[in-house]
């Protein structure tokens, strides 16, 4: 009995690595509860299975960059264009994702052949109403955050960040890379405090008084707000306002949650079943009441909860391509890690 | 043939190990990439700074509370001294970057503290009063509050073999209680702490959920970043080097002081069992406050947090697959305790048969595993098969074997072989030392072959050994996070990486659910074993 | 061929550690049952010995034969286990994981004993007074008693060969006596045959039928406890067993010798020397008589109690210090400082000399 448990242990060792089966092989940097149930869902609906490794990003692109041609991976799902643009630009995706539903439901903007967004998400300016006046933020920008009026005024998260980066590689594209240096030496100047934490922490410090205004994305507010991070963030949210930037020019900077379809992936035709099921009503209604993200595709409404409390109708900045935020990338860190920005 | 065979299967234990090791040094000589060269050498000096400033930090920390709470549950008799002597090494089961979830959601704003101070004073501004630890400090904290037990684990055992002449001799001396200490106590426990100390320090080299959850550069993440970041796996290699080296020097350090500690230890002529100095009235209370004050700050607190965001966020429970992890948890355990404590097993039996220099060098090689930080190993790991499925598996024509090796159970149990070799070799080796060699001789001489002897008379014997070893791989891999979160399989989460990948998306409160089962199971094994880590005079 | 010794040695080197311990020994026990000992200072290569014998320890040269079957040579080696050959170690080799009385159930259960229990485990328990720490794991108990359920394991096999090493050095003196004799009878009974190792000179006449003395990494002398005794074959052997002195002597004749100090001595020569030659005389205590009346008076410089007797040591003008057995019911009792009177002429039954 003893010999044969044993046996059997060390026999599953060699049999997990060869199941083959109606699947689809999703390297998950995406870590929602509520992508889970979605793909639940998906499963139900086609039979097909979805197999899933949840990572970080970074940790996720090496394995499947390691694993080369021999990766199972068939898509890769992660929060971010600049991700899904480098990761294209390193040969590791395919193109091909480029379904009847891809092609008219997501705006050209929010795609290209290899990668689809399937949520999108503005990064914004929030400021607290008491300390910082309608005047001050008329015609803000993010070009503005390096004015020196915010001295001490602002919170923003590391350079390392990607949310940042993509932000960055955005004003690289319009304004250069030279007038970007100097932009950056002064919203590191402007900074009350060295970067810490992340987007829901820099809204939190001007609620609770340590800066006036902070960079964060839009559905961290809304996810306060809805009191799933308790009744005190709840409150705090409630002390901070969100405004839009640029509206006046190219509008504001999008950014998008996107699937890749991934090089030599061995299950390609599930792969696109499951972002065109992505895309459908039912799950952009999922993401937006969980996630608290800006659906992908028209007549799909966001969550009341943004619609009350951002707002809808925002110009966005659709001239910049998400696609090149990759491209920016390195010189965006560059640029950030150049000006003393931690 | 006899020898061959010992020779040959400590070899193969030694190449194992020897693989990640070399991979980094041979990569240590190619050029790196061109890329930022400028920004890669900004960044290495920051990482070489906060490592030191990281190690230097916690070993004063793990020090002054590891050397401390053993001095006073050794020497001295107070309320709860014997319930303290066990539960101050509870803080094992709360791993460092569940440490700094809990330090960084009790402290941010609108926290935990801040909810305390609101049900007990009412509305009111306390964000700006309540301190913030996050970055350095943060991380200096949740490292040092769970890995002290080591330092308090070995000093209390010297202490505690420490004879009654000697603390009699610095009574008759008139030396002071602090006298005492300073000058005859903590010299003769010295090796012991050292000891400590460099297990300490090895750990904290190869931390990775804290150091990543706080983002402070370390060589560590140095290296994780160096990889994904700059995509260069030869910079990456470059970092290692530094960081192995200094390792390197360590593991040294605590291999000299060990055996002198050991010899310190069995010196117990002249040992009487020492009488407890009783503490009374307001000592008694400062040894009480202080012993408290730790177990609640290492143990009950991360816990009580954990236990409260479960409660706060019931909705986390929903869908929480606690079977699922469990079984894989127990999965990953009982095959690698099985490889690990085979294999243990075989080296040590060789060692003791054959008596051969060669092979106590090997296997002194095969230990160092566990010098080296889980994130380098698995990414050794992950290089040494991509460059060996693609220079000779695939030149020969063959199928490539990369995902036999990674995404699969299989390459997960070889790189926690070689992390976690040392704790099975060492703890068998221990077993092992105790029993004279004239034990099998007799038992050879009473009719019993050499694999009778090790069957019927090794394994029995070394039973405690073996149960205490598969405790201890057991609570490394609950807690164990880079080499899985690397190398796992599809669909296979441990309590440990889902805690990780919620808290890396800003899902702290999810993390709860996991870290709290993690802290529970693991302070169930951390139970079990305190009778083998809390040995007294008297066993 | 003729004789058929049931141990037979034959110029075995004994080697431990890659080193050459005791050189070129050949010795025999010639029958079933017989006990020998095998005494030297510690150090000397004993233990090697019975290693060796028990098979721990190979032989490149020479050979070891029991019951006419070769155990050791440069080429055979039988292991240790299949031997019947048992050996109780001087330090603690019990099972520490099992009680004594496993331990010992052990050692029986192991060997086939092919139907014929002669021995009673109970008997040798009773014997060695080991019934009380039956029960009690290695850890608890003492030394002697360590040895003592060591003794009993390795009896109950019973062996073609027990070797025991040192087997009483950690029991009590007040014990020792009275298991010395327990373990004598009890080896008769058996008819076990037995080497044992011991540096205890009076342990090693009393128990065996015949005494190695090993010195200097040679067997230097193998015979009869008497023979050993009286007629010790080298200086060495007369340092060893510490029974005398060596003073310079010259032979005057077919049994007589003259001395400077002691002058003329009689007695039996157990070697021929020519006349006029220049010998060392071995001077033993129990040799010259207490006489106060007598006119050959030295100076006391010591004096031993040795509960019967006592031993005086005498110092001559020569400056040798001679030892001088007296009855402790003797009448006076000399000081240190006083003259000794010793009675002459000097008679020795058998004089030896080098």
């Amino acid at each position: 009995m003893k010999k044969i448990t044993i046996s059997s242990l060390i026999l599953s060792l060699f049999i997990s690595t060869f199941a083959i089966a109606n699947e689809v092989n999703i390297f998950n940097a995406r870590h929602y509860k509520a992508d889970a149930e979605l793909y639940g869902k998906f499963t139900k609906a086609t039979g097909i299975k979805v197999n899933l490794i949840n990572g970080k990003s970074g940790a996720l692109e090496k394995r499947m960059i390691e694993e080369g041609a021999d990766s199972a991976a068939d898509l890769y799902i992660t929060a971010d264009a600049g991700r899904c643009g480098a990761f294209q630009a390193k040969g590791m995706t395919q193109s091909g994702l480029t379904s009847a539903t891809i092609k008219s439901s997501v705006p050209k903007n929010f795609r290209t052949s290899h990668w689809v967004g399937v949520a999108k998400r503005a990064r914004i300016i929030y400021y607290s109403p008491e300390r910082v006046t309608g005047a001050e933020l008329s015609g803000m920008t993010y070009e503005g955050l390096a004015d020196p009026k915010w001295k001490g005024r602002l919170v923003i998260r590391k350079s390392s960040n990607i949310y940042n980066k993509s932000l960055v590689a955005s004003l690289i594209a319009n304004n250069g890379k030279k007038a970007t240096a100097a932009w950056a030496k002064g919203v590191v100047a402007n900074m009350a405090r060295e970067s810490t934490g992340n987007d829901r922490a820099q809204i939190m410090a001007v609620a609770a008084g340590e800066a006036d205004i902070a960079v964060a994305n839009t559905y961290y507010l809304a996810l306060m707000l809805s009191g799933n991070k308790g009744a005190e963030q709840q409150e705090a949210a409630k002390k901070v306002k969100a405004f839009f930037p640029n509206q006046d020019g190219r509008g504001t900077h999008m950014n998008i949650s996107c699937a890749a379809l991934v090089k030599g992936a061995p299950n390609k035709a599930n792969a696109i079943a499951l972002v065109d099921f992505l895309l459908s009503p039912e799950a952009q209604e999922h993401f937006t009441n969980n996630t608290f993200e800006f659906p992908m595709i028209a007549g799909v409404s966001p969550s009341p909860l943004v619609v009350n409390n951002l707002g809808l109708d925002f110009k966005q900045d659709l001239k910049t391509k998400v696609s090149t935020y990759g491209k920016n990338q390195a010189a965006a860190l560059e640029v950030m890690t150049a000006a003393g920005w931690k | 043939m006899k020898f061959n065979f010992w020779y040959l299967s400590s070899l193969s234990i030694s190449l194992i190990v020897a693989i990640p090791i070399l991979t980094v040094f041979t990569s240590f000589f190619q050029d790196t990439s061109n890329y930022f060269e400028i920004l890669k050498q900004t960044f290495f000096f920051e990482y070489i700074f906060n490592s030191l400033i990281l190690l230097i930090g916690v070993l004063f920390l793990t020090f002054i509370l590891g050397v401390g709470s053993a001095y006073i549950v050794s020497f001295y008799q107070f309320p709860g001294a014997n319930f303290f002597k066990w539960a101050l090494i509870l803080s094992f089961a709360v791993p460092p970057y569940i440490y700094a979830y809990s330090l960084f959601a009790f402290f941010e704003n609108y926290g935990t503290a801040f909810t305390i101070l609101k049900h007990l004073f009412g509305d009111g501004d306390y964000n700006k009063h309540i301190p913030k630890f996050s970055g350095m400090f943060g991380l200096i904290l949740s490292i040092s509050f769970s890995l002290y037990a080591y330092v308090y684990i070995l000093a209390r055992s010297s202490f505690l073999y420490q004879s009654q002449n000697l603390i009699e001799l610095g009574k008759n001396l008139g030396f002071s209680k602090f006298k005492s200490f300073h000058s005859i106590i903590l010299p003769a426990a010295r090796p012991a702490i050292v000891a400590g100390l460099s297990l300490v320090a090895m750990e904290t080299l190869a931390e990775f959920g804290a150091v990543d959850f706080f983002s402070v550069n370390t060589l560590t993440t140095g290296i994780y970043n160096a990889w994904i970041t700059f995509d260069d796996l030869a910079f990456a290699n470059r970092i290692s080097f530094f960081l192995l080296l200094f390792i390197f020097i360590l593991f040294l350090t605590e291999n000299l002081s060990r055996k002198k500690a050991r010899y310190h230890m069995e010196v117990k002529g002249g040992f009487k069992k020492k009488e407890k100095i009783k503490l009374n009235g307001a000592k008694s209370f400062f040894a009480f406050i202080f012993c408290f004050t730790l177990f609640f700050l290492s143990f009950l607190f991360p816990l009580s947090q954990m236990l409260y965001w479960t409660i706060k966020f019931p909705e986390n429970l929903a869908g929480f697959q606690i079977t699922d992890l469990l079984l894989n948890t127990l999965y990953l355990v009982s095959l690698s305790s099985l490889v690990l404590l085979f294999f243990a097993l075989i080296s040590n039996y060789g060692n003791r048969v054959s008596n051969k220099k060669i092979l106590n060098t090997l296997s002194t090689f095969s230990i160092s595993g566990y010098a080296i930080p889980g994130v380098i190993l698995a990414i050794a790991f992950i290089t040494f098969v991509a460059w060996f499925d693609e220079n000779l598996i695939k030149a020969l024509g063959f199928l490539s074997i990369k995902k036999i090796f990674i995404g699969s159970i299989l390459g997960l149990v070889i790189v926690y072989f070689v992390r976690f070799y040392s704790l099975a070799f060492n703890g068998i080796k221990s077993g092992y030392e105790k029993m004279n060699i004239a034990v099998d001789e007799s038992a050879y001489l009473l009719g019993y072959s050499k694999t009778k002897t090790f069957l019927n008379i090794h394994i029995p014997y070394l039973r405690n050994s073996l149960l205490f070893v598969i405790i201890l791989i057991s609570l490394e891999i609950i807690r164990e996070l880079p080499i899985t979160l690397i190398l796992r399989p599809f669909n296979f989460e441990t309590f440990a990486t889902t805690a990780y990948i919620s808290a890396s998306e800003d899902l702290l409160e999810a993390a709860a659910v996991p870290s709290l089962c993690l802290i529970i199971i693991a302070s169930f094994f951390i139970l079990l074993t305190s009778k083998y880590i809390l040995r007294d005079n008297d066993e | 061929m003729m004789n058929k010794n049931f141990l037979e040695i034959k110029n075995v080197s004994f080697r431990a550690g890659g080193k050459t311990k005791v050189k070129n020994v050949s010795f025999s026990i010639e029958n079933k049952g017989d006990i020998i000992c095998l005494l030297g200072p510690s150090g000397v290569g004993k233990t090697t010995i019975l290693r060796t014998i028990a098979g721990l320890e190979k032989i490149k040269s020479g050979s070891i034969k029991l019951k006419d079957k070769i155990l050791s040579s440069a080429k055979d080696h039988v292991e240790p286990e299949n031997r019947n050959v048992s050996l109780s170690f001087q330090e603690n080799s019990l099972f520490p994981h099992y009680t004594v009385e496993k331990n010992i159930n052990l050692g029986f259960e192991s060997k086939k004993l092919n139907g014929k229990k002669k021995i009673n485990p109970n008997k040798i328990i009773k014997l060695l007074n080991i019934e009380k720490i039956l029960s009690k794991y290695p850890h608890q108990i003492s030394a002697g008693e360590a040895q003592r359920a060591a003794l009993a394991r390795a009896l109950v096999t019973q062996p073609d060969l027990l070797l025991l090493d040192e087997p009483l050095s950690n029991v009590d003196q007040s014990f020792k006596e009275e298991i010395q004799v327990q373990l004598k009878k009890l080896l008769n009974d058996l008819k076990i045959t037995t080497i044992i190792v011991t540096h205890d000179s009076y342990e090693a006449f009393y128990l065996g039928s015949k005494c190695g003395v090993i010195l200097n990494d040679q067997l230097k002398q193998y015979d009869d406890p008497y023979n050993v005794y009286h007629f010790p074959n080298s200086i060495e052997v007369v340092n060893f067993l510490n029974r005398g002195i060596l003073i310079p002597a010259k032979v005057t004749g077919e049994n007589s010798l003259e001395n400077e100090d002691l002058g003329t001595i009689k007695g039996n020569f157990i070697k021929h020397y020519p006349k006029g030659s220049d010998v060392k005389l071995l001077l033993q205590p129990e040799d010259l008589e207490h006489d106060d009346k007598s006119n050959l008076k030295l100076e006391v410089v010591d004096r031993k109690f040795r509960g019967t007797n006592f031993i005086y040591t005498l110092k001559t003008t020569t400056n040798h210090l001679i030892p001088v057995l007296v009855h402790s019911h003797h009448i006076h009792q000399h000081q240190v400082e006083e003259k000794f009177g010793i009675k002459r002429p000097i008679y020795i039954d058998h004089i030896v000399c080098f």
